[in-house]
Order: structure tokens, then C-alpha cells, then sequence
């Protein structure tokens, strides 16, 4: 189909998901206690997290507002490390006992054959793990030196199991950079579906180091690896959800960009806040479960999300491509709402 | 419903049934929830006192679950018209002895049609 039919119908597709924003992912942000202390993480997490681990029931009586949920709505549990959680086969009983479905997104540290077991018998039904590179890059970049051996005994135990839709997620960074095709050879060879990218966002401890952030060129041979790799079909590759990017719209995705925060994507943090992905700016928060029924905030806030005519600002706000891109991933504003922090179409359009 | 009709038809001329499917940066891929509860009760066909101990495992052995100190067994496996379920005596003693057990059950189609499919089954173990 042409192109520009094509995203003529995508953007009436996204305005009418966004009248309905029927909720389908739910983040549960159940810990911020981490076994590692990697270079890229966004929430500064540590292993003496300033945050009590949530209690469960706290999380199933704000879960319990939700009435009539959709059918394919998932509760993503994700943290810090969500397996250092003791009782995290019980977390997932319960919210499939309710009928919905649930996942976990983890580095893999603890992921050994028995907690496999646990978690399928408990209704796991869709894993992450994150693999930022082979041995080095991966153990630099995981801030320790077993960490590849680790995901790479965890991964082998998901590729086992048919039932989970399981993916693989790679920090690209300069140091992994020019190792991509070996990543991509490793990971056919282990027997992974499905790989997703992802650029590190200026914000927590990558912050402040140089060698977590691509040059735009670099940037560009990116879109042209997943864009290559696609066509080989050895392995479902594609570029996280994170940035619009212009020519390769359609190309690096399965679909084009749209950044479903708050429209079906919502969040419970760590310390009760309702808000969407949990690399949102945290003053982005729209009620907290200790004080507000969840489904309601859900329902009637999110007016920031589902309009998203404030980031008409800064560099968006004479750009040609604003109809499609709306100012990019939401995870790319603060709070001053002054300008957005990357611009991936920028990156690529004078290379 | 009109509405619903919009979104499909959109979406599907997106050429994306995909454009339904998604998943954000830092989350996992969607759920399809292709699975089967399975839960039940182990018991003596002597005695009709529940067993602890007895190891329920599925398909190709790798998932399986212990019974509890009521016998009881709960865990969810991948969805399939027939499961081939071992029940298997695995302390020796400590519980009594009793003869392992293989059974193939068959699920209906109208159960998976349910949000959550399930299935309860008795089992009886004779004892050695
Ligand atoms: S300037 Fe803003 S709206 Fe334009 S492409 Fe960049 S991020 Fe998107
Ligand atoms: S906020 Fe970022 S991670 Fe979340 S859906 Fe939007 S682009 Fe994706």
C-alpha cells in the first residue's frame, strides 16, 4: 500500500485508540531493589532501594477496580528486579486467578531452571530479558562479571517453553554497537523469536556517561541493521516503541510509531502512583492508589496523554512531521514541558 | 460497536492486526494467554487419604508441581486439546509407596472458549 495512504489510515487508527484508550498493559512497578547496578538503568535503582517492596494486596485492590477488563490486558511486573520479590509466583496466581494475564521483564541474574518452573506453574504467559551485548559489553554495561553467563543459561530456559511469548531487549550503546551482527548470530543460534532495540534515554545514571549515547550517524546505521535484518526474516527484529522515525516508519516496526502512554498503556509505581510507562517523568503521576480508585483516575484523567497538543513546543513546533510524530515518545519530556529531549527523526534527516 | 468496527477495519488496513498487538520499551511482549489451568486432588484408592509429596508433572516432564499436605495440585500449562499428565511417587517412603500413574486428558473446545480454562482432576494411586 502507498506510504502515504498508509500512514494516513495509521493516524485515524491512533486518534480513534485514543477517544477509546481501552486499558491493555498495565505496569506494575512491584520493587526497586536491583542485584545489579547497570550503567543504563533510568530509575536509579540500587540494592538498598529507599522503597519498601509494594505489599500485594496494596497492588490487587487498585487491580480490583477494574472492572470488565479487556480481553487481552496484561500486568507487566517489572521493578528493579522483580525476582528478588520472594513471593513473586504468588503475585502472578493472583492476577491470573482474576482472569487476566501476566508478564515480567528481568535481567535474568536469578532466572535458573527451578524459578522457570515456579513462574510457568504460577501462569507466566510472556517474558523479557534484557542482553546488552556478548561477554564484555554485556558484563560492562550489567556491572558484573557473571551477568552474560547468567542471561545466557536464562535465555536457553525460555526458548524451551513454547507457550511464552518471550523477546529479547539490547541496550544499543557504543560499546555494543559494532557487535550487533555477532548478537544477532548468537541469538538465532539459541533459538530467540523475537529481538528488540532500544536507545538509552538521557536520564538516571546514563545521564552522565558519554558512551551510552550513539552519534547520529551511528544512529542511522542502527535503523539500517533492524531495516536489513527484517528483510533476512531469521528472527523477529524490530525497534522498540521509543522515537518516530521518519523514513524507516513501517520499516524497523511492525507498525508505525505510536506511543501508547496512557491511551492503553498505564502504570502502578513503586510508591503508589498511577501514571504510564515507568520511564515517564514521575511529575507526570495522575493520582496514587492510596488515595484514588484506580480505574477512575484510568478513566477520566490522562487528559495530558490523550492530548498531546502541548508538545507543540520547542523544536515540535513548527516540524512538518508533528502529525505523525506528536512530539515523539512521552518518556522524552520533563515536567517544564519546554522542549522534547530527543528528536530521532532529527537524527536521521541530515545524515 | 460502531466504534469497534472503526478500529478494526482501520487497523486492518494498516495492514496490522499487529497495530492491536504492541509493547513499550522497557515491557514484555503481549501475553496471548495460551494456557490451561490444571488443578486436583491426589489420593489413596486404599484409603482415600489425600498424599503429599507426589510430583504432577506435564507433556515432556520439564513442568511439574509437588502436591501439598492436602494432596492438592495447582499449575498452569500450555494450551492443548490433549495433555498427557504423569503422577509419579517420588519420596519413597516418606509418604508410603505408591504406583505411578500416566493419563491423557482431553479438553473441549467450549472450555478454552472461557477467559480462564480449567480443568480438576481426581486421581487415585494404588499403593505398591
Ligand atoms: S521535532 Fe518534535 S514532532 Fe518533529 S520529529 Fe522531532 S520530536 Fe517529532
Ligand atoms: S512513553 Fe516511551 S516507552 Fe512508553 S509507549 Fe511512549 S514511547 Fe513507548
Amino acid at each position: 500500500m502507498n506510504k502515504l495512504l498508509k500512514q494516513a489510515l495509521f493516524r485515524e487508527f491512533k486518534k480513534n485508540e485514543t477517544k477509546l484508550h481501552e486499558l491493555n498493559y498495565l505496569f506494575w512497578e512491584c520493587t526497586t531493589r536491583c542485584n545489579l547496578n547497570c550503567r543504563h538503568c533510568g530509575s536509579d535503582c540500587s540494592k538498598d532501594s529507599q522503597y519498601k517492596d509494594m505489599p500485594l494486596d496494596h497492588f490487587l485492590k487498585a487491580l480490583d477496580t477494574i472492572n470488565n477488563s479487556s480481553d487481552n490486558f496484561t500486568v507487566v511486573i517489572t521493578g528493579g528486579e522483580p525476582l528478588l520479590r520472594k513471593d513473586i509466583e504468588l503475585c502472578g496466581r493472583e492476577i491470573r486467578k482474576r482472569g487476566m494475564r501476566w508478564s515480567l521483564v528481568s535481567n535474568g541474574y536469578l532466572y535458573d531452571e527451578q524459578k522457570h518452573i515456579s513462574l510457568l506453574n504460577a501462569g507466566l504467559g510472556a517474558l523479557t530479558l534484557s542482553l546488552d551485548g556478548l561477554t564484555d559489553s554485556h558484563n560492562w554495561l550489567r556491572n558484573n562479571d557473571n551477568s552474560f553467563k547468567r542471561v545466557d543459561k536464562a535465555i536457553g530456559l525460555a526458548v524451551s517453553t513454547s507457550r511464552l511469548n518471550f523477546d529479547v531487549v539490547t541496550c544499543v550503546n557504543n560499546r555494543n554497537f559494532y557487535e550487533l551482527e555477532e548478537v544477532r548470530k548468537y541469538l538465532i543460534q539459541k533459538g530467540v523469536k523475537a529481538w528488540r532495540l532500544f536507545t538509552i534515554v538521557p536520564i538516571g545514571r546514563a545521564k552522565v556517561d558519554a558512551e551510552m549515547f550513539l552519534t547520529d550517524s551511528r544512529f542511522k546505521k542502527l535503523m539500517d541493521f533492524i531495516n536489513e535484518s527484517r528483510k533476512r526474516n531469521e528472527i523477529d527484529i524490530k525497534f522498540s516503541c521509543e522515537g518516530y522515525v521518519g523514513k524507516y516508519e513501517f520499516k524497523v516496526r511492525d507498525s508505525g510509531f505510536f506511543c501508547r502512554a496512557g491511551i492503553n498503556i498505564g502504570s502502578i509505581l513503586i510508591d503508589g502512583s498511577i501514571s504510564a510507562c515507568p520511564n515517564i517523568d514521575r511529575t507526570f503521576a495522575q493520582g496514587n492508589i492510596y488515595k484514588d480508585n484506580f480505574f477512575n483516575i484510568w478513566q477520566t484523567k490522562y487528559i495530558l496523554f490523550r492530548d498531546r497538543s502541548w508538545t507543540k513546543t520547542g523544536q515540535c513546533a513548527d516540524c512538518k512531521q508533528y502529525k505523525d510524530c506528536q512530539g515523539n515518545g512521552f518518556h522524552y519530556w520533563h515536567s517544564q514541558k519546554k522542549n522534547v529531549l530527543v528528536c530521532h527523526h532529527q537524527k536521521i534527516k541530515y545524515e | 460497536m460502531k466504534k469497534d468496527w472503526k478500529r478494526k477495519i482501520v487497523g486492518w488496513l494498516c495492514l496490522s492486526s499487529i497495530a492491536f498487538v504492541f509493547q513499550a520499551c522497557y515491557g514484555t511482549p503481549q501475553d496471548f494467554g495460551n494456557d490451561l489451568l490444571i488443578e486436583g486432588l491426589v489420593k489413596s484408592k486404599k484409603t482415600g487419604f489425600p498424599i503429599k509429596g507426589i510430583k504432577v508433572s506435564v507433556g515432556d516432564k520439564m513442568q511439574y508441581t509437588l502436591t501439598d499436605e492436602n494432596g492438592q495440585f495447582s499449575f498452569y500449562t500450555a494450551r492443548m486439546n490433549n495433555t498427557q499428565i504423569y503422577i509419579e511417587d517420588i519420596d519413597s517412603t516418606e509418604n508410603s509407596l505408591f504406583i505411578n500413574k500416566d493419563t491423557l486428558i482431553t479438553i473441549k473446545d467450549s472450555i478454552f472458549n472461557t477467559k480462564l480454562p480449567k480443568v480438576y482432576l481426581n486421581i487415585e494411586l494404588e499403593p505398591k
